[in-house]
């Protein structure tokens, strides 16, 4: 596995999660650090420097924004951040102080895995060539090319703007603010979260065989959106 | 004279509440038609009511019009008195005694009559322009003609008094009667305020306040843009709500000000005060619309108390209904917890025990039979934390332009692998349709509506999910073929710890349907159930498009501004 050896901060206050996550993550090949309260997340990281960061938003002594906000000070080290449904402000408010992605507990391991890999993925993505293939779906950047299977498809200016967003972040959440600020910059929230909502429908329509069960761009509810990757589609249903 | 400036003060010196004020000297129709009055607005008892002092009339100026006819009659009668013998000419200053009754009351009648006697003593009796009479047979005419004038004054200005408060009774029978039919209709205090407030409007064309006593003293519930509110008025209407008394203009307090203050007075407790800031007035016109106003404050007050009175029975069957929900929610909770719970600790200290004699398939099994279990767990929890929220009036909704499709989706996504394994129909419109609600919720909505078709109806039947825009809404189904609800628990799915249409195995604590529910009619839609004919259930529920939702979130971000501003 690609991820051998690399370090992972796991950051709880319940023991049993920390266990499960460290039993988890040791299987496949992940080193694992501990911490179970934001301050000592914090000294953590100066310590150990791990790859990745997984994050608890109920932590006792500091909010889980506020560790995020903390990170991004001085490291660029991927944070995913676990919540409970009922968090999403939180989620949220993490997710804009610089939070990488999140998960909602109970999760699944795979789910877990994807996540993961995909947050590694985000600095190596631009380098390893302009041709994005998940399932049917090919996109060639450099050539604005997109098929299903051996089918071109025809996108508006806007439909493109915003699949290549996904593409360069494939596998990792968008939030609705993250794609507004990047693809319609300059227009007011609420109008753009209307145009937004329009344009994901049409761009389902055109790359998913079913749009009301799409396998490509899932919706976080109340969050935003992702590309699937291929390993993360088949990994979640375990 | 003396009479006449009796009946003045008389006038002058109404007394406000009494309500028939003007049929003091009424017939035994106009008493009748006053005790019906009496009847429909209960006055305040005798003694205790307010009094009003409005400015004097201008009866001297009806007396100087009266005078002014006599003296037509006058230059007619010397124009014409050669012609006809004087007793004729009598009956003309008989007419002028009619016509000043008829116009302008008791008053100049009388003024006239005398007036006109007079005048006839001085112009037509001989010698003229004397008060002397010569010959005495004139005297008994002229006698007679005065008793005639006051008689006939007297009985014209009566009948005029009758009709006129005949008619004012009707007009104010039926000003009443509108108020009794438009406070009937209403049941909060929100809408009383609201109804008192607009007939208030409508009926007096004066600004108008509403104050209603809140948790941090008189708080106005509505006041016309125009009505000057300022300390003075506010110490006004603390005065009015405190010691149960009317003041300002015209009362012994707070005469100075323009307003007028009534207590809206119960049997148990002043229900907050009415204020009304009149414009210069007829004053006779005015007397009727204060009658009006307090008639309107009275029936007001009684309303506002049957609501206040109903909130409280309210609170107590809700504090009821708490106390057997809270028994039913253990119940199901000790039943809906344990069951699950039972199956993923039993599973695995099996597998810890027995490890050793498991085979593959079973292990398999007891593997994704507790993992079955814990996502059901998983799921209950949630609920009882939506419950909990919605019971809290925590549910804060974030309203948000959402596709139908995306929900669908999302809906679908979250119920996994359950979803996936069952035959799903859907049938959405083809372009995007929009609604304006909060994702998560409605997201949650539909898990729970597929999730209990799943539950309700056999595997291999597949389940309908349908939307469609009508009418500034759009109205999403979700249909099983399984053996549907009873047509008696139609309504009752909906309740919280209502389980299920069978005695059913499938774990369902009845919290679904009531959270549906709830995060429905927090977006201001509606959802239902009902029968297929062909067997199977269909509940539907509606979610507003843009516009309406963006009117229900304003209305529900501040109806007091809303109500304040109504005009």
């Amino acid at each position: 596995m690609i991820e051998q050896g690399l370090q992972v901060l796991t950051i709880d206050d319940e023991r049993s999660i920390r266990h499960l996550l460290r039993s988890l993550l040791a299987t496949h090949g992940y080193t694992v650090h501990e911490a179970e309260s934001g301050q000592q997340a914090i000294e953590q990281v100066r310590i150990h420097r791990p790859d990745i960061i997984i994050l608890d938003l109920g932590l006792p002594d500091i909010g889980g924004a506020d560790v995020t906000r903390c990170l991004r000070e001085w490291t660029a080290t991927p944070i995913i951040v676990l919540s409970v449904r009922q968090d999403d402000s939180a989620k949220i408010e993490a997710l804009d102080a610089g939070a990488d992605d999140y998960l909602t507990k109970p999760f699944s391991p795979g789910e877990l895995l994807a996540r993961i890999r995909a947050a590694m993925r985000r600095t190596a993505r631009l380098e390893t060539g302009s041709v994005f293939r998940t399932g049917d779906l090919t996109v060639d950047l450099a050539a604005r090319d997109v098929r299903v299977g051996e089918r071109p498809v025809q996108l508006t200016p806007t439909e493109y703007e915003l699949l290549k967003m996904f593409v360069s972040h494939a596998g990792r959440i968008l939030t609705h603010s993250q794609l507004i600020r990047e693809v319609w910059r300059g227009i007011h929230y609420e109008d753009a979260l209307h145009i937004l909502r329009v344009n994901v429908s049409n761009l389902r329509r055109k790359l998913e065989q079913d749009a009301s069960r799409p396998r490509y761009i899932t919706t976080d509810p109340g969050v935003g959106y992702r590309l699937r990757t291929e390993q993360a589609a088949t990994a979640a249903p375990q | 004279m003396e009479g006449l400036s009796r009946d003045n003060s008389d006038r002058s010196q109404l007394t406000f509440g009494s309500v028939a004020g003007t049929a003091n000297r009424g017939s035994p129709a106009v008493r009748r038609r006053r005790s019906i009055a009496n009847w429909v607005v209960s006055p305040a008892p005798p003694g205790k009511a307010p009094t009003w002092k409005e400015p004097r009339s201008r009866a001297w100026l009806d007396c100087l019009q009266a005078l002014g006819l006599v003296a037509l009659v006058v230059l007619a009668g010397l124009a014409i008195a050669p012609r006809l013998a004087p007793t004729t000419l009598a009956m003309l200053y008989l007419l002028a005694v009619v016509i000043a009754a008829l116009r302008w009351g008791l008053g100049p009648a009388v003024c006239s009559a005398f007036a006109g006697v007079i005048a006839f003593d001085l112009f037509l009796i001989l010698p003229r322009l004397s008060p002397a009479v010569s010959d005495v047979s004139y005297l008994v005419p002229l006698l007679s003609m005065l008793a005639v004038a006051l008689i006939v004054g007297a009985l014209v200005s009566e009948a005029r008094e009758h009709a006129k408060t005949a008619r004012t009774n009707a007009e104010y029978v039926e000003a009443v009667y509108a108020i009794a039919q438009a406070l009937a209709e209403a049941d909060s205090q929100d809408r009383i305020v609201t109804a008192v407030a607009r007939h208030a409007v409508e009926t007096f064309g004066w600004p108008v306040l509403l104050a209603i006593p809140g948790k941090s003293g008189l708080e106005v519930q509505f006041r016309s843009p125009d009505f000057s509110f300022g300390e003075a008025e506010q110490a006004a209407a603390d005065w009015a709500c405190e010691h149960c008394e009317a003041v300002g203009r015209g009362a012994a307090k707070f005469p100075e000000l323009r307003g007028r203050y009534l207590p809206l007075k119960t049997a148990w407790g002043v229900q907050g005060v009415l204020a009304v800031q009149p414009a210069k007035a007829n004053p006779k016109r005015a007397t009727h619309q204060y009658r009006l106003l307090e008639a309107l404050a009275t029936r007001a007050a009684l309303a506002l108390g049957r609501a206040a009175l109903e909130q409280k029975a309210h609170e107590a069957q809700i504090l009821q209904e708490t106390d057997r929900l809270q028994k039913a929610l253990l119940n199901s909770i000790s039943h809906n917890l344990r069951t699950p719970l039972a199956t993923v600790t039993g599973a695995l200290r099996s597998l810890l025990e027995d490890a050793a004699i498991l085979d593959e398939s079973t292990r398999r099994e007891l593997l994704t039979n507790a993992e079955e279990q814990a996502t059901r767990l998983n799921r209950l929890v949630e609920n009882l934390l939506d419950m909990t929220r919605l019971e809290a009036g925590a549910v804060r909704i974030k309203p948000e332009p959402c596709d139908i499709q995306d929900l669908v989706g999302a809906a679908l996504d979250q119920l996994g692998e359950a979803a996936r394994r069952r035959p799903i129909l859907l049938n959405l419109p083809d372009r995007p349709l929009l609604v304006v609600v909060d994702f998560v919720l409605v997201t949650q909505v539909l898990v729970n509506l597929v999730d209990n078709a799943m539950k309700y109806s056999p595997a291999e039947r597949p389940i309908e999910i349908r939307a469609a825009e009508s009418d500034g809404s759009v109205q999403v189904e979700v249909i099983d073929h399984g053996e549907g609800i009873p047509e008696e628990l139609l309504e009752k799915v909906f309740e919280r710890f209502h389980r299920g249409r069978r005695n059913d195995q499938n774990g369902g604590a009845g919290l679904g349907l009531s959270i549906c529910k709830g995060f429905v009619e927090a977006h201001g839609g509606r959802i239902w159930a009902r029968r297929l004919s062909g067997g199977g259930a269909s509940v539907a529920f509606t979610v507003p498009t843009g516009a309406r939702a963006k009117l229900h979130r304003e209305v529900g971000d501040d109806r007091t501004r809303a109500a304040s501003t109504y005009n």
